[in-house]
């Protein structure tokens, strides 16, 4: 039980991640984005392309984020000049052809057997330790990317999003450049994207097409609605919240004593009521975004 | 040549179906209803049932449209004409997570295993050298008769006209005495129909599984983004020039145009071919081929 709560931890963390950096493009920056998966994608391949041609895990990170960076750039040119409902749908179908590649193009990805066997980063630690270093890990690159997000967010390029966010036309007339802002702000949400999945694929040790599926992007989207869309502890709280919420779910099947595709029933009614719910009667999420300068933000 | 206008017209039928829907629903309250492809399950699943119940095909198919039609104008009422006075985009997110609620409800009822309706095999008809079973020449006429009939209603009828009215200017139209709302819930009613129709149409061809719509989702899109979202006709062309990518992709060999005598793409790249044409098409018209806003009333 023990191990159990300090991997369902890990996995907090990592969706933490996910969901700071989702929080930040879609709670700042006003960007829908429905292929936020395949940034988290960039990294686990990065690792897996490092690790089967024998480059080892720094090279998987840097390549990681050089993936997601260029990903990042397609998106922001597709957005240049489409509205935010065309760019959700192109950014989704962007993130599919991704992912389709990956499931055919063997040779580079493994293909749908995808690449197994990469080592785990405290694999020569004894049993309780590595797990728990692995989690110590995570937690420090949680609230390193957290500190991030907020000085980010705090200073006048923040306020810079919220308004391009807000009034995109006031912005443009004030002499931002909203290219460039919606360009630096999805790099930046890459590359935190980036580091969940090279941190995932050196801790499940496996990565494959299916971890892909544009299901995952909604739950990252739950995740930030619940929590608080435009607040960066409300996108982490939201993230540990659903995680652990669905590690109970097989419990509860189990108590039930309920078929199996009942946990993947009770999985997407967790997502898609809670979204629902939240955005019918408490749009603003658990922790609301505070509203205002520096005095109380 | 006469097999692939054929294989195109197939596929290309049920898309336009749900496309249309998409599209003239979009006209009139501005955000891409991504719930409308669950519509299409909900009318095969339902379809299924009757038929299973004992009733005749015909029967069960009209029965389930309707049924489909209530259902989709119940959620408009219940939830997104709350959803809408927060925001398109909210609206939108708001549909993926009903979609979701969907999914979940197809796993449990329906099941993982995809099913098949009863129907006698007859070997395939010719037709000018091309095969085509007497399922797939009903249900291609049956669509094709549908989607006549939405553009008579749309251009020869008052209710056409109202539609044309609200869609151009909504708060001129409330002016001169249309009741937008009731307008609004019956082309919502209409593109229920239409989805389930397209499901149906679609699962009498193939199988009916709780995956049908979601895999349904990007294809319908694209098609509807190539016309221009708004734009109901544009997206019946829309379904024709996705349909044609994608059969082309498969059916096609290109062994010629590179010095080789056989050259063909996978066919796992057949859905990916059209995302890749909405993404281009994006690109360089970011409103579709076709201007979205009606012109004439």
């Amino acid at each position: 039980m023990f191990e159990f709560l300090i991997h369902v931890s890990i996995m907090a963390c990592l969706y933490g991640l996910l969901s700071l950096s989702l929080n930040l493009q879609v709670g700042f920056a006003g960007l829908v984005n429905f292929g936020q998966v395949i940034l988290f994608g960039c990294g686990t391949y990065g690792a897996a392309i490092a690790f089967s041609h024998q480059l080892g895990p720094v090279a998987g990170i840097a390549l990681g984020i050089v993936f997601a960076v260029v990903v990042a750039a397609a998106f922001a040119r597709l957005g240049r000049n489409l509205g935010a409902d065309y760019w959700g749908i192109a950014t989704l179908a962007v993130a599919e052809v991704l992912r389709i590649l990956a499931n055919n193009e063997a040779w580079l990805t493994g293909g749908a057997q995808g690449v197994s066997g990469i080592p785990l980063l405290f694999g020569d630690k004894p049993r309780p330790m590595g797990p728990l270093m692995t989690l110590g890990l995570c937690v420090a690159l949680l609230i390193a990317a957290w500190w991030l997000c907020q000085r980010l967010t705090t200073s006048r390029y923040g306020l810079a999003l919220k308004l391009m966010r807000e009034e995109p036309q006031l912005a443009a007339s004030l002499g931002y450049d909203l290219a460039v802002l919606k360009t630096q702000t999805l790099m930046v949400a890459a590359v935190l994207a980036a580091a969940s999945g090279f941190v995932f694929a050196h801790y499940i040790t496996f990565v494959g097409p299916d971890q892909l599926v544009s299901s995952e992007t909604f739950l990252i989207w739950a995740m930030v609605i619940i929590g608080g869309s435009g607040n960066h502890l409300g996108a982490i709280v939201g993230a540990i919240l659903m995680q652990f919420l669905f590690a109970f779910v097989p419990f509860v099947k189990d108590a039930l004593g309920l078929p199996s595709e009942y946990v993947a029933a009770m999985r997407l009614t967790l997502v898609g009521g809670g979204l629902l719910v939240f955005l019918m009667w408490r749009t603003q999420g658990l922790i609301p975004e505070r509203i205002g300068g520096k005095q109380n933000g | 040549m006469v097999q692939f206008v054929v294989d195109v017209l197939i596929r290309a039928v049920d898309l336009a179906l749900i496309a249309i829907g998409l599209s003239s629903v979009y006209s009139l309250i501005r955000f891409p209803n991504v719930a409308l492809v669950q519509y299409a399950t909900t009318g095969a699943l339902l379809a299924l049932c009757l038929q299973m119940a004992g009733l005749p095909l015909v029967v069960a198919a009209i029965a389930a449209c309707a049924l489909v039609g209530i259902i989709a104008v119940v959620l408009n009422v219940i939830v997104f004409e709350r959803l809408l006075r927060a925001g398109s985009a909210i609206a939108m997110i708001g549909s993926l997570a009903l979609s979701m609620m969907f999914s979940a409800i197809f796993l449990v009822t329906a099941g993982p295993r995809p099913k098949r309706f009863e129907l006698e095999i007859n070997p395939p008809l010719r037709f000018l050298g091309a095969r085509l079973t007497e399922h797939q020449l009903m249900s291609v006429g049956i669509s094709a008769l549908a989607i006549i009939v939405f553009a008579l209603i749309l251009f020869r009828t008052d209710l056409g006209r109202c539609m044309r009215a609200t869609a151009t200017n909504s708060v001129l139209a409330s002016a001169t005495g249309i009741d937008t709302r009731k307008v609004t819930n019956t082309v919502v009613f209409l593109s229920g129909v239409m989805a389930a129709l397209g499901g149906i149409g679609l699962s009498v061809k193939g199988e009916m599984s709780a995956q049908l719509g979601l895999d349904m989702l990007l294809p319908v899109f694209a098609a509807a983004i190539l016309g221009g979202l708004g734009n109901a006709l544009g997206a019946a062309v829309g379904a024709v020039v996705i349909a044609a990518a994608e059969t082309m992709v498969t059916n096609v060999n290109f062994g010629p145009l590179f010095g080789a005598s056989v050259l063909f793409i996978p066919a796992a790249y057949a859905t990916a071919a059209s995302f890749l044409l909405l993404v281009v098409v994006l690109l360089i018209k970011p409103y579709g081929l076709f201007v979205s806003e009606v012109k004439r009333v």
